[in-house]
């Protein structure tokens, strides 16, 4: 059974008088372990993509079946426990807490779950800090870090509690080339050590790159949907 | 707890904001920590005006006696005995009690003349009950069994009477026929009260007696305790004891004939739960801006947090520890201002002879300097009302900001 599976998928955004069609109908499936680039051009509907499958957003129509759960018979209180346990996120502009260190922003993720001795937290948080590059950072807050490291810590909040899924919008779009693919080989570690599926959308060849199957969106519409070798 | 440390820590974001609601809460729990103190220290100066002055701690007098006693009839008075005397002794926490003949006069100097109130007696036991005696100015305390009196200050001022001047009382006896004494001044008073320091004229009990042709008679006994709590209950007991000796005997509790001091308490009260409910608006109002203001800012964090997988009771919690982190600064720097202020009352007092003009009649039996009270059981107070109205007001506000949408939140703002 695949992780994750969509079936006739359609957003209708009202914007004032006028209905944006963002999705026009998406069928897609996504086994456990795969990593997977959107790419597609501005406005394709990439974002409103991942949000459906983040379950931040309904869908105006369709079916979202996530780990044999049909999303949208979830409450709402079942969808923020899935996403606590089963999801990650990485956003675009980072969304890290400014009174929280590093290291706090990071361990909120990880309190979150509930079962975690403090001793594992202590050590998981930092383990995941260090594999992206930010042990010397653990202490300092969000506004003393440039904006790569800003998405590191992003990074490292949706991976610290192994999650099923890690959904990431343009994670990369504020960083340099040579970060970029850090946190690519980082993303890709994941994928292998802890079979974490990765869905991310993006606009750089490079980084598409690293994606074992890519999907293309235009219009709201998957146009092309390939394995990479 | 950590979702509580967070909210804590929230705080620091806009320190002046924080810093501006909790002064608004501060200022109206420091109000009513004044109001409080001042009122309380008002009461209790007068409840001890009326016991160390006028009516001690229990009074025993005739049945029917009390009930006309505004009007100091000569009637319905009672024996001087050893038997109520030895009643009286074996009460509880007994210290000291003395007889008293009060009868209505006109004070003459020899050119006015002036309503008053007399009062015969027993200098000696009289010092034990009452400190009036502590409250002379000028000369000392008459002699027993000499022709002397001692009267407040102020109404001797009035009559243009000075220490060692003679005054004369004019009076109806008991058989109804006109009498008068001189008394040669002793002592002026000046005390708290200002019935005693305009209206009060006092002789030896025993004259007294005599002239009014009421040799063994007083107008009751007053007692004093060593403590103020037990006075009802001693008094009641005192009470069973009085009926097997004489069924028309009573006794009666300072706070029987305290009784407009104590209304007067209740009506201050009602202004008090009147100050309390604008604080309360105050504080609900800066709480819920200060909600609304950071959710506000903080729209994309609080999408992130809910992709994060936190539930709406969760931030709804983390914005109610915000506001009563607010509430809690705010009561504690109200508390801390309240006290400073009191403490100033404390050390330096109010002079209510000031503020009052001197006039000093203004229904509380009290003048002179007017001390702050402590009163604990008001700061827990309001540090516990601080909090807990910032809770509740942050309730709704709190809910609104959980419930949006978590795309509008993170990118509502964008598109
Ligand atoms: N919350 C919303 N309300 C109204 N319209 C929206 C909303 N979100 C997205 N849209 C519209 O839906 C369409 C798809 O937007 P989406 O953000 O998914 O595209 P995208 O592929 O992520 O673009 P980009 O590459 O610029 O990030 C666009 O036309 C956009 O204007
Ligand atoms: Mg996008």
């Amino acid at each position: 059974m695949s992780l994750l599976k969509l079936q006739g998928v359609k957003k209708i955004y009202q914007q004032g008088r006028v209905e944006v069609e963002a999705l026009r109908g998406i069928d897609l499936e996504i086994e456990a372990g795969e990593f997977t680039s959107i790419g597609g051009p501005s406005g394709s509907g990439k974002t409103t993509l991942l949000n459906m499958i983040g379950c931040l957003h309904r869908p105006t129509i369709g079916q979202i079946i996530f780990d044999g759960d049909e999303i949208e018979k979830l409450p709402k209180e079942e969808l923020a426990m899935l996403r606590r346990h089963n999801l990650g996120f990485i956003f675009q502009d980072y969304n890290l807490i400014p009174v929280l260190t590093v290291y706090e922003n990071v361990e909120l993720a990880l309190r979150l779950l509930g079962d975690v001795e403090k001793k594992e937290i202590k050590e998981r948080v930092v383990n995941i800090l260090k594999s992206v590059g930010l042990g010397d950072y653990i202490n300092r807050k969000p506004n003393e870090l440039s904006g790569g490291q800003k998405q590191r810590v992003s990074i490292a909040r949706a991976l610290v509690k192994e999650p099923k899924l890690v959904l990431a919008d343009e994670p990369t779009a504020n960083l340099d080339s040579k970060t970029s693919e850090d946190v690519l080989e980082v993303m890709l570690e994941m994928n292998q050590k802890l079979t974490t599926t990765f869905i991310f959308s993006t606009h750089d060849p490079q980084v598409m790159e690293y994606a074992k199957r890519l999907l293309t969106l235009k219009d709201g519409k998957i146009i092309e949907d390939r394995k990479n070798s | 707890m950590f979702l509580a440390k967070l909210a804590l820590k929230n705080l620091t974001r806009h320190k002046r904001r924080v810093l501006i609601t909790a002064s608004i809460i501060a200022l109206g729990m420091a109000m009513f920590l004044i109001y409080d103190s001042i009122q309380t220290g008002l009461n209790e100066l007068s409840f001890a005006n009326i016991i160390n002055l006028e009516t001690g701690h229990i009074q025993v007098v005739d049945k029917e006696y009390w009930e006309q006693r505004e009007k100091l009839p000569l009637k319905n008075l009672i024996a001087q005995s050893e038997n109520l005397s030895s009643v009286i002794k074996e009460i509880p926490y007994f210290k000291a009690a003395t007889p008293q003949l009060k009868f209505s006069a006109n004070l003459n100097n020899g050119i006015d003349q002036l309503p008053v109130l007399a009062c015969g007696i027993d200098s000696m036991t009289y010092s034990q009950v009452f400190t009036t005696k502590d409250y002379i100015i000028e000369g000392s305390m008459f002699n027993q069994g000499k022709q002397e009196t001692i009267l407040g200050k102020k109404l001797a001022n009035l009559m243009d009477l000075k220490v060692g001047d003679y005054l004369t009382l004019i009076f109806k006896t008991k058989t109804n026929t006109f009498n008068t004494i001189d008394l040669k001044i002793t002592g002026l008073l000046q005390t708290n009260n200002p019935k005693i320091n305009e209206n009060l004229v006092y002789l030896p009990l025993s004259l007294a007696q005599q002239s009014l042709n009421l040799e063994g008679k007083i107008t009751g006994m007053t007692i004093r305790l060593k403590e103020d709590g037990v006075a009802q209950q001693v008094s009641e007991d005192l009470n069973q004891s009085l009926a097997s000796l004489d069924n028309k005997l009573a006794a009666h509790s300072w706070r029987a004939s305290a009784g407009e001091v104590i209304a007067m308490s209740k009506a201050e009260t009602a202004e008090k739960l009147t100050i309390m409910s604008l604080i309360l608006l105050m504080a609900a109002v800066g709480i819920v801006n200060t909600i609304i203001l950071s959710s506000l800012e903080r729209t994309k964090e609080i999408g992130m947090m809910k992709a994060l997988g936190l539930k709406e009771n969760e931030i709804i919690f983390i914005f109610m520890v915000e506001a009563m982190g607010i509430g809690l600064i705010g009561a504690i720097l109200g508390s801390l201002l309240g006290s400073l202020v009191i403490l100033y009352f404390n050390l330096y007092g109010i002079n209510l002879t000031a503020l009052l003009g001197g006039v000093g009649d203004w229904g509380l039996p009290v003048m002179g300097r007017l001390y702050g009270y402590w009163n604990l059981s008001a700061f827990i107070f309001v540090i516990a009302f601080g909090v807990i109205i910032s809770l509740l007001s942050s309730i709704l506000p709190a809910r609104w900001v959980a419930r949006k949408d978590p795309i509008e939140a993170m990118y509502g703002i964008h598109n």
